[in-house]
């Protein structure tokens, strides 16, 4: 089933049968129309408070940042598992490292779960409230729908019952802090996971990505001086071009590298922008 | 696929064949198209492209000296839901007007453009793409449309570099980043935004999946629900599958990019506290001084109007013109007022404010 929360492509079909399946479950907690008697709508709110904390529950589990923390849980595989049998140790993980770096991973481990813990409480929180409101609304009508437009009315009217009381608690501060908190561990557990890998990639004499970076800011500490260079001349002969793109031949009226439109006097002095960078 | 609900067991079995009529819809909308204009390259940098939009044999007249057009897009999403197709494109009326179109698409960032960062884009690859069109056209400024987070870039691209913008066209372009119903700028305000940028690029996916929870029963249920009321057709099942692709096809995020993103505006909101600087260059909104024309909605749930129309109180210029369209975020590209009324004020704004060869206003 496609989670709509952390997919990369768009799957119309799979996600309308999805909302269209959810939607008739929402149709068979109403009931069928009863002869001439009054609901009892008090009974829908348990169901109905069920079905969109599970919705909401699927929303946690989107990001990287979550994966990450999932593959280091204890008990998960994670990536560590092909690895560990083609070389016949295990170098990844918690296990891997030195005691230190592995009970800070364990700690990050369990701050997760403890946020995903009070996160919970506010799904379960806002899908009762919704519920709650809906039943309400229901009061003044007597009956299930009939129809299918009947039935199209009566769940947009939960639809904004269920926004309104999401709406009053993913705006409070407390809410914004653990959201925030939530991803931070996550993040800080991934990074965590990488330098793990790194220890792995050290071993078998592979660049790490600290020496990737390392190159990289030399490159673009070259290039900018090149630019440096290239422009010196430049400036004194009245051409200030900073352009580092390309042109694409066929199309271009102009010069094959544009020099960029004079305005002297109108640029502070001493302001130029910086040399170029990637 | 079987109709989900068939064996439901409830009275309406004319929901489950319309469902069922809807799946099949759906399945036969799977391949259209999306993007329809005609475009080259131009000129490039990095993952940046610039395009241009080939002149429509149909197009107006063009009345006096006219400034090339530069559309600046957002980086979180792709540009082409300004030109979804024929009869849903902003882009394709803007031809038609007669006016010169370029627009800026910003690739894809891999990992070795992690460390892309906003004064990249700016200075680089917007100014590329700025001084490249100059260059073309020999002209001594353009025109600048800024879409939300582009519009973001545009406004600081027209601050620092005055002289090159002739007029700044914003649409659902926040610059207060702090009002009280940004539900966004409340969720990321505590972001440790070093450790998210030591994470490397963002994936597409998370950005949606954030943009999603912003209204979560409306966005992944209530609108595929909706498909099941009224009569079926098969053109708004496609337009729909048109929109689902663009909505879900989002590129990854410059780690470094991002980063700064959020801590500089969503964080610190320093483009009204005037605490920007770009590139060791102070960002004032005081310094646009453009003719400015302002397009934001008023039931946006991503860019609140509040924080659109924060600009008129800051930004310098007197020539100001702000508008207010009733519609959604993603309504103000492909909804009936993005077919008729926003192209109709741009264009009709950019001609009232047309520069003689002078770089006077003729109005």
């Amino acid at each position: 089933m496609q989670n709509p929360f952390e997919t990369s492509q768009s799957r119309p079909e799979e996600a309308f049968a999805v909302a269209a399946e959810r939607f008739l479950g929402l149709l068979k907690s109403f009931g069928v129309p009863t002869a001439g008697g009054v609901t009892d709508w008090s009974a829908l709110a348990r169901p109905l408070a069920t079905q969109f904390e599970q919705l909401l529950r699927t929303s946690q589990s989107a990001g990287p940042w979550f994966a990450a923390a999932a593959a280091m849980s204890p008990g998960a595989a994670g990536f560590a598992a092909p690895l560990a049998g083609t070389f016949g140790l295990p170098p990844l993980g918690p296990a891997a490292v030195q005691n230190g770096e592995a009970q800070r991973s364990f700690e990050l481990l369990g701050r997760l779960a403890q946020l995903q813990g009070q996160l919970a409480v506010h799904w379960s929180e806002i899908a009762s409230t919704a519920a709650r409101r809906f039943v309400e609304r229901l009061g003044a009508i007597a009956a299930p729908p009939a129809t299918p437009d009947q039935a199209l009315k009566l769940y947009e009217l939960w639809v904004s019952c269920a926004e309104e009381a999401y709406a009053a608690t993913v705006h409070r501060e407390d809410f914004g802090r653990l959201q925030a908190e939530l991803v931070n561990t996550s993040a800080a557990l991934l990074v965590e996971q990488r330098r793990h890998a790194e220890t792995l990639v050290r071993a078998f004499g592979l660049p790490t990505r600290n020496e990737v970076d390392a190159l990289d800011t030399q490159v673009r500490e070259l290039r900018r001086q090149l630019a440096e260079l290239a422009r010196a001349p430049r400036a004194s002969g009245g051409d200030a071009g900073e352009t580092r793109g390309r042109s694409h031949g066929a199309a271009q009226s102009g010069p094959a590298a544009p020099p960029r439109a004079k305005r002297p006097g109108r640029r502070p002095s001493g302001k130029r922008a910086r040399g170029p960078r990637r | 696929l079987r109709p989900p609900g068939a064996d439901a067991g409830t009275p309406f079995t004319d929901l489950s064949l319309r469902i069922a009529e809807t799946l099949a819809r759906l399945r036969r909308a799977r391949e259209v198209t999306v993007g329809g204009s005609a475009r080259r390259a131009v000129w490039s940098c990095g993952k940046t492209t610039l395009y241009r939009y080939l002149p429509l044999a149909s197009a107006a007249a063009a009345r006096g000296p006219q400034a090339p057009l530069l559309i600046c897009f957002a980086l979180v999403n792709r540009p082409y839901v300004l030109d979804l197709q024929p009869d849903r494109s902003l882009i394709r009326r803007l031809l038609e007007a007669g006016l010169s179109v370029y627009l800026i698409e910003w690739g894809d960032p891999d990992d070795a453009d992690r460390r892309v960062d906003l004064q990249d884009y700016i200075e680089h690859h917007l100014g590329g793409s700025v001084r490249h069109i100059l260059a073309a056209h020999r002209a001594p400024a353009l025109d600048l449309l800024g879409v939300c987070q582009g519009g973001v870039l545009s406004l600081c691209y027209a601050a620092l570099h005055a002289h090159e913008v002739a007029r700044l066209v914003t649409l659902t372009t926040p610059v207060d980043f702090h009002t009280p119903d940004n539900l966004l700028s409340k969720w990321v305000r505590h972001l440790d935004t070093g450790l998210i940028e030591a994470c490397g690029n963002v994936p597409g996916e998370v950005l949606n999946g954030l943009f999603l929870a912003l209204m979560p029963f409306r966005l992944t249920q209530q609108k595929y629900v909706r498909l099941l009321a009224g009569t079926p057709d098969q053109r708004a099942v496609e337009d729909f599958v048109r929109m689902e692709k663009w909505i879900f096809d989002s590129p990854p995020q410059a780690a470094a990019a991002l980063a700064q993103f959020v801590r500089w505006f969503y964080q610190e909101n320093r483009l009204v506290r005037g605490t920007l600087e770009i590139g060791g260059r102070h960002v004032r909104l005081a310094d646009v001084r453009q003719p400015l024309l302002n397009l934001y909605a008023l039931e946006d749930h991503i860019v609140p109007p509040a924080a659109c129309a924060a600009m008129r109180q800051h930004v310098g210029g007197r020539d100001y013109t702000e508008c207010a369209i009733a519609t959604g975020h993603i309504g103000m590209y492909v909804s009936r007022a993005a077919r008729e009324e926003i192209p109709a004020r741009i264009i009709s704004w950019l001609r009232a404010h047309r520069r003689t060869r002078r770089g006077l206003r003729a109005q």
